[in-house]
Formats: structure tokens, C-alpha cells, sequence
């Protein structure tokens, strides 16, 4: 009752092996996704991926992607992807508080302006991932 | 000849400058490693993205998906040069920068120029160039955050039309013992397939498309869109492309820097040797000078 899925990052490969499901924050709302799932591809975005495998479920963090399930192979293509343990939440909460900082400021462009939003919007997740324990 | 004082202070301050070398040498080693194993974790993202975005490309068939893919007339260029921050690492900026001012030369001089590291920006910033933007000091502590910044201004200067067409100039990684420049194609986006660390020209939509498509076509459920899709992926796609390249140009300047101090720490094992054979003969000399002198000194004692 498992499938493999596999979760790549520009800096490692965060995850390699079978699970028994996992739970993806696509652009079009969440959703779960179990062995022998018909062909699709599709966005996430930011929040929580969540995998259940023989040993439990783990929770990973993610600043969005695109998710790919063909003949029970599943991919994951992220910027980032972290577990619990490898979120650093200093950096989080300094990156939220700079995000903050450039969105009241009334000179930032507007690319700015959309870059700290989507920085936020990370940090965010990343910090009531790890709170929420 | 030099006296005796003068060859030990050339020696000891020879064997301090080894000291020195050989210390560059092995953080240099220890750098590149770590540059390596970057290298090698971005690998298997960089295939994975790619592929997928061959397989998408080759499914959508219509014409314009994105900005990013479609060639237009080229008539602002933009050159991206990446060199490193220090020196000291043999021919590894010399290169870069001769090639660079060589195909400037070639190019219309409105071309626009980004530099990255701190030796090309200085080098440019004298020059009668349009610099538009550079990024020194970023090799110091290299993190894919400034790597994917520098996509992002790229991106948005393209997207803005202030050039049509981006090129980036940097030393690869061939080997410990061999770096070579080269130009490589960012945007418009052609597919690099990234295989083991070999970048192959291939372009995206003419690529032998018949064998392609029996191959890969799957009916997806494509959620939202399949140009979405593609769309969320070509940004990913130029950001581990560039990431991958300031990887090969930091291994690159760590190797090259490795060389360059092997070698002169055996130049000066060598001068050393010299040096010594010298010193010896000096200090030989200056005994047998004393001896006679003494021996001298008795004799005509003891004839008075």
C-alpha cells in the first residue's frame, strides 16, 4: 500500500523512499494523494507537506513548488522543503520582521513590495509550523 | 657572494612565505570540496526540473507560453560576468577578464554589463562600460539567497525589456587542474540538460520532438494549468541554472587557487634548496678562513 516519492531542493534531496500517502498545499487547496493515483502535476504553494510512511508522519515546511505523480512515482520540486528540525526559526523570525519592515515602508517599489509579501508569507509558515508542535 | 646574515634572513623569510602557501593550499582543498558537494546536491534537482520542463514544453505545442522562452530581436544584450572576490588564484580573473574584454570588444558598445565578485566589478567599474548592476563580495559566504536575488533583478530587467538577450561569462570546473571560461546561453531560456555535471546546447522545442513526445506523453491531470505549470517552473529553472553556475565558478576559483599555491610552495622548496647549498658554503668558507687564520696566527708566534 506505498508508493515512492521522492523530494528534491536546489541544495539537497530532502526525502527519498515509499510512503503511504501524502498530503500537498496545491495552489487549488490541499490535497492527499494515495498509491495508484492517476497522472497529475500541479502547483503548491506555501505551507505544510505532510508524509505518512511505515514509521509515522513528518511534517515538512515548503515555499511552494510543483508536485508530480506518475505510475506511483512521485516528485516533489521545491525551492525549499525543511523538516521540523532543520527550520531555523531565528532566521524566520528575523527574515518576518525585514519583510514587515519593507511593506510600511512607503518608498519600497512594488516588486519590493511583492517579494516582501512572499518572504512574509514564508516566514509565517515556517514559524507556526514550528510552534504548532 | 651574499654573507652568512643575509642568506639566513632570505631563508627564514622564504620558509615563511611556504608557510603560508602551503596553509592557502589546504583551506583552498577544503573549500572546494565544499564547493563540490554543492555542486553534486544541486545535481539531481537541476536534471529533475529540467526534464520536467522538456516534457511540459513538448505537451503544450502552442506557440508563446512565457516571455522567458520566446526569442525576440536582440538588440540590447546584457553580459553577466562572474569572477571571484580575492586574488591570488593564478590565471583563474585574468582569464575571465580577458576573454570578457574580448567578446565586448566584439559587441555594441551600449551592451549592458552585471558583474559578480569583486575582481571583475573593480576591473569594469574603470572601464568605459554600462555597468548596470554588480554584486561584489558574494563568494564569501555563497548562499543560494543572493544567487536567487541576482535571478530575480536578471528576470525583471528582462521582463522590462532593457535588454533582449542574457549571457553569462564564468570559469568552469573542469578538473583540479583545469578551468575553462566559457559563454553560456540564460535567457531566452534554451534547455540545458544538465547530465552529470555536462551542460548539452539542446533547444527546447526543436530537440528531435517526434521521439520525444512517444516517449514522455502522459495524460496529467494538470492542476491548475499546464502553462501555469511551466510558468511556476521556468523561475526555478533559471534560478538552479545560475546557482549551479556560481557553484562551478567558486569550485573553479578554489582549484585554481589550489594550484597556483602548490606551485609555489614547490618554487620555494626549490630556492630553498639553493639557498641552503649556499649558506653552506658560505658558513664552510668562513670556517676555513678562521682555521687558516688561526693556523697563521700560530706559525708566526711561534717563529718570533
Amino acid at each position: 500500500m506505498s508508493f515512492n516519492l521522492e523530494i528534491f531542493t536546489p541544495l539537497k534531496v530532502v526525502f527519498k523512499g515509499s510512503v503511504k500517502s501524502v498530503t500537498i498545499p496545491g495552489t487549488e487547496g490541499s490535497f492527499q494523494v494515495l498509491q495508484n493515483h492517476a497522472p497529475l502535476i500541479s502547483n503548491f504553494s506555501v505551507g505544510m507537506i505532510k508524509i505518512e510512511t511505515e514509521s509515522g508522519l513528518n511534517e515538512y515546511s515548503t515555499g511552494g513548488g510543483v508536485f508530480e505523480v506518475k505510475k506511483n512515482d512521485a516528485v516533489i520540486i521545491a525551492q525549499s522543503v525543511e523538516s521540523k528540525a532543520d527550520i531555523d526559526l531565528r532566521r524566520a523570525k528575523l527574515s518576518k520582521e525585514r519583510a514587515e519592515a519593507v511593506l510600511k515602508d512607503p518608498k519600497a517599489t512594488h516588486v519590493q513590495l511583492e517579494d516582501a509579501r512572499e518572504t512574509l508569507h514564508r516566514a509565517v509558515n515556517r514559524i507556526r509550523i514550528i510552534e504548532n508542535k | 657572494m651574499a654573507t652568512l646574515k643575509e642568506l639566513k634572513v632570505r631563508i627564514s623569510g622564504i620558509k615563511s612565505t611556504q608557510k603560508i602557501t602551503k596553509a592557502m593550499k589546504m583551506v583552498s582543498s577544503a573549500k572546494m570540496k565544499r564547493a563540490q558537494d554543492k555542486i553534486i546536491a544541486a545535481r539531481p534537482f537541476a536534471y529533475k526540473i529540467n526534464k520536467m520542463l522538456n516534457e511540459l514544453i513538448l505537451n503544450a505545442e502552442t506557440g508563446s507560453i512565457d516571455d522567458l522562452l520566446n526569442v525576440r530581436e536582440v538588440k540590447t544584450k546584457c553580459v553577466v560576468i562572474v569572477s571571484s572576490d580575492k586574488g591570488l588564484a593564478g590565471s583563474f580573473n585574468t582569464n575571465i577578464i580577458r576573454y570578457s574584454s574580448n567578446y565586448l570588444a566584439k559587441l555594441d558598445p551600449e551592451t549592458k554589463i552585471i558583474t559578480v565578485g569583486k575582481k571583475a566589478t573593480d576591473f569594469f567599474k574603470k572601464k568605459k562600460v554600462r555597468l548596470i548592476n554588480s554584486y561584489p563580495g558574494v563568494f564569501n559566504d555563497l548562499t543560494i539567497d543572493i544567487s536567487n536575488e541576482i535571478v530575480n533583478y536578471i528576470v525583471e530587467s528582462y521582463k522590462k525589456k532593457e535588454f533582449d538577450s542574457v549571457e553569462i561569462i564564468y570559469n568552469e570546473f573542469k578538473s583540479v587542474v583545469k578551468q575553462l571560461t566559457v559563454k553560456e546561453q540564460f535567457l531566452p531560456l534554451t534547455g540545458e540538460e544538465v547530465k552529470d555535471g555536462k551542460n548539452k546546447s539542446t533547444d527546447l522545442k526543436n530537440e528531435n520532438t517526434d521521439e520525444k513526445k512517444k516517449a514522455v506523453k502522459t495524460d496529467y491531470i494538470y492542476e491548475p494549468s499546464l502553462i501555469e505549470i511551466i510558468k511556476e517552473l521556468i523561475p526555478k529553472q533559471l534560478k538552479v541554472q545560475f546557482w549551479k553556475i556560481l557553484l562551478e565558478s567558486n569550485a573553479a576559483e578554489q582549484a585554481a587557487r589550489l594550484t597556483a599555491m602548490e606551485t609555489a610552495t614547490k618554487n620555494a622548496q626549490d630556492l630553498l634548496k639553493i639557498l641552503e647549498v649556499s649558506y653552506n658554503q658560505a658558513r664552510q668558507a668562513a670556517i676555513t678562513k678562521e682555521i687558516l687564520e688561526i693556523v697563521g696566527g700560530a706559525e708566526a708566534l711561534k717563529e718570533s
